[in-house]
């Protein structure tokens, strides 16, 4: 046994890994390398007509898409309103939750629950709070403010969904902070009430600073989960985009290519033009935060 | 002896061989059983027993012919598209009138001519405009399984409070009636803003929005009637079901906050699941326009698959489905009209006071736009949306820059 050779501790390794390196191939490599063949031919399900090469049409006609082109600006636009809503809250309660309070486990319960939740459960129970005659609305008149019809007003329906997406979606990015949280160690917020800070110093010039990992890592998952929005999009506004198809976003508009009006290669086309625009964004963000936060 | 022995031996070796190949055929013919897939959308329990009564009936005929209902739900043609390119598809199956053509396009339906002929089926029996969808370069690929129309609902209690006794018949009447019928609590009209319902006042005005193979975007006839019925909700007197705030417009019709809907056969037995006394409202044809009556048809067909096993027993079910026998079962559930045009008189019959949603399918315009179905529907939509809720109110120039856009 002392004799293994280099080849045999590789063949071991190999053996173990191999279910994960088949269901990897299958399941993902796959199935990408197919898409992006897809990409370029005159594909369809149907039919036993075998695909034809096409170049770069789809890709073109995929960028010359008004409605995507649309989409993209759309999923833009709830990007750039989720995720500092949603870290900046996060933020907050995971401060909040990780030592002040009382009954914190049950505050760092409940503010998780939500993203266990199935995002359609919640958009569906959303659509009733949200109608006309929902509670939302039923709240804003006791107050004085005009109901809306939330889902269905062009200029409303986005800031609408990203409520529930953030309401959604917190406790996840919550827990990551609280975890981040822990590792900073006390010493520091002693030293700083000694000098006399007051919370929100220590919050910026503690907190803030030394989560800076924490936060580059939760802002580029954020990012791209918001950038793959799906679920809500089409549970709420269909796959024709919500009014005036303003609910429409990057990836319904692939679902509904590819699977209303059967064009799977615009559809590939599509889905790696996303591909290109979450990796441009991953990059930027990378830049933005240095060199040294790589994860 | 021992030779003896190994003769017998064979002998009898060979007998059981010949006699054990008879009695498999023997099995093979006289027990074993065809299995035919039948593939159709999740419905409502009271749709899917009227499938299962149809399928017992036609087990009683063919013995020999087992049927299996694959029941899809969530997207059809998202599965159905998937278990094509599996080879796993049904071998009869339900078929939408819309994307009907886009799947004869890609060649994996059984064209049902030849067949036709060979058990005597002919196109004249069903009601002539639901072929159309399912007529591609002249041969047949689908035969309906039944239709739905669209009608007037109207509640009765309301018109007597508004002082009216007879449904609207004309325009005018339809916008007279609206507007008086609207309260602070009560719209109109309500209907969706979508072209499944808005089209008729297209065809009412002597306009097309779809001439034998090819969408027709901007006949001026066909847009003036388009605004009749736009105007209406950009006045007041008629609102979205989700304007309303309802879920659609059954909801807001039995929730009594609207008095009058445009929408199809379905909504009776919605009305009657909510518990709404069916003397409480009436059934009417769609009001008249300058060119007289336009209504839609809604229809479903049962297609055969290319890939099937048993084609002649596939149709033989198609056949049984779509005719005489199976459309008895769709008579009496009154859920859908029957395809038949004989089916549909005893339709008539039974139920008289549905009588709107059979009249209007001599006149009606089938929901179906060829091979571009869902981009043409989408033009119209947005369009509709462009022109009263996001204001730019020149119809025909919006619906130039969507074609455009979307059309090649």
């Amino acid at each position: 046994m002392r004799n293994r050779t280099k080849t045999q501790e590789y063949l071991t390794a190999f053996v173990m890994l191999l279910p994960y390196i088949l269901s990897f191939c299958v399941f993902f490599a796959y199935p990408l390398v197919k898409a992006f063949v897809i990409s370029f031919q005159n594909f369809s399900f149907l039919g036993d007509a075998p695909p034809k090469f096409v170049g770069l049409a789809n890709y073109k006609e995929a960028l010359t898409n008004k409605m995507f082109l649309d989409s993209i600006l759309n999923t833009l636009y709830y990007s750039v309103l989720v995720v500092p809503t949603q870290l900046i809250i996060a933020l907050i309660l995971a401060v909040i939750v990780n030592d002040k309070v009382k009954f914190k486990e049950f505050f760092r319960t409940t503010y998780y629950l939500p993203t266990v939740t199935s995002p359609v459960a919640v958009s569906i129970i959303f659509l009733f709070l949200y109608k006309t005659d929902g509670l939302v609305n039923q709240i804003l008149r006791h107050i004085g403010i005009t109901p809306r019809n939330w889902f269905n007003e062009p200029s409303f329906v986005m800031p609408a969904i990203v409520s529930v997406a953030v309401w959604g979606s917190v406790g996840f990015y919550m827990v990551t902070f609280l975890s981040g949280l822990s590792t900073i160690p006390d010493q520091l917020y002693e030293a700083a009430e000694v000098e006399g800070a007051g919370e929100l110093t220590k919050l910026l010039k503690i907190t803030v600073p030394l989560l800076k990992p924490m936060i580059f890592f939760n802002t580029v998952v954020s990012f791209i989960s918001t950038l793959q929005m799906f679920d809500l999009s089409y549970i709420i506004g269909g796959s024709d985009g919500g009014p005036m198809g303003k609910a429409m976003t990057m990836v319904v508009m692939i679902y509904r290519t590819a699977f209303k009006e059967f064009n799977m290669g615009v559809a590939s086309a599509m889905a790696f033009v996303v591909f290109g625009i979450i990796f441009a964004l991953t990059l930027i963000q990378r830049k933005f935060f240095g060199e040294e936060m790589s994860y | 002896m021992k030779k003896f022995l190994t003769v017998l031996l064979t002998l009898i070796f060979l007998l059981s061989l010949v006699a054990g190949a008879f009695i498999t055929q023997k099995d093979v013919f006289g027990t074993s059983k065809i299995t035919l897939k039948l593939g159709a959308w999740a419905s409502s329990p009271a749709e899917k027993k009227i499938v299962q009564n149809q399928i017992a009936a036609f087990k009683k005929l063919y013995p020999n012919v087992d049927i299996k209902l694959v029941e899809i739900v969530g997207d059809y043609n998202q599965k159905m598209q998937l278990l094509m390119a599996s080879k796993t598809e049904p071998d009869i199956f339900y078929m939408d009138s819309m994307p009907a053509w886009q799947y004869i396009a890609k060649n994996v339906l059984e064209p049902l001519d030849s067949w036709m002929k060979k058990y005597n089926v002919k196109t004249i029996g069903y009601e002539s405009s639901l072929l159309q969808p399912f007529i591609y370069k002249g041969k047949v690929y689908g035969l309906p399984k039944d239709y739905n129309t669209l009608v007037l609902f109207y509640n009765k209690e309301m018109f007597k409070q508004a002082g009216l006794t007879q449904p609207p018949k004309t325009w005018q009447e339809l916008k007279e009636y609206a507007k008086k019928l609207t309260t602070d609590k009560v719209v109109g009209l309500t209907m969706n803003l979508e072209l499944a319902r808005i089209q008729p006042f297209a065809y009412q005005n002597g306009g097309k929005v779809f001439d034998g193979e090819k969408p027709v975007f901007t006949d001026p006839k066909a847009l003036e009637g388009l605004k009749f019925a736009l105007d209406l909700f950009k006045e007041g007197i008629c609102k979205t079901p989700k304007d309303l705030g309802a879920g659609w417009v059954g909801d807001a019709f039995a929730d009594k906050k609207a008095a009058m809907t445009i929408e199809g056969g379905w909504m009776i037995p919605f009305l009657n699941d909510r518990k709404i006394p069916k003397d409480s409202y009436g059934i009417a044809e769609l009001p008249a326009g300058p060119a007289g009556k336009s209504t839609m048809a809604f229809t479903v067909a049962y297609v055969m698959s290319k890939n099937s096993k048993h084609k002649p027993e596939a149709f033989k079910l198609i056949r049984f489905l779509t005719g005489e026998g199976g459309q008895k079962y769709v008579v009496e559930a009154g859920l859908a009209l029957p395809s038949l045009k004989s089916a549909g008189a005893n339709f008539a019959k039974t139920y008289p006071e549905r009588k709107a949603l059979v009249d209007g399918a001599k006149y009606a315009q089938v929901y179906f736009y060829g091979l571009d179905g869902t981009k043409v529907v989408d033009v119209f939509n947005k369009a509709f949306e462009d022109y009263v809720i996001g204001k730019k109110y020149d119809l025909k120039k919006n619906i130039e820059e969507r074609v455009k856009q979307i059309m090649k």
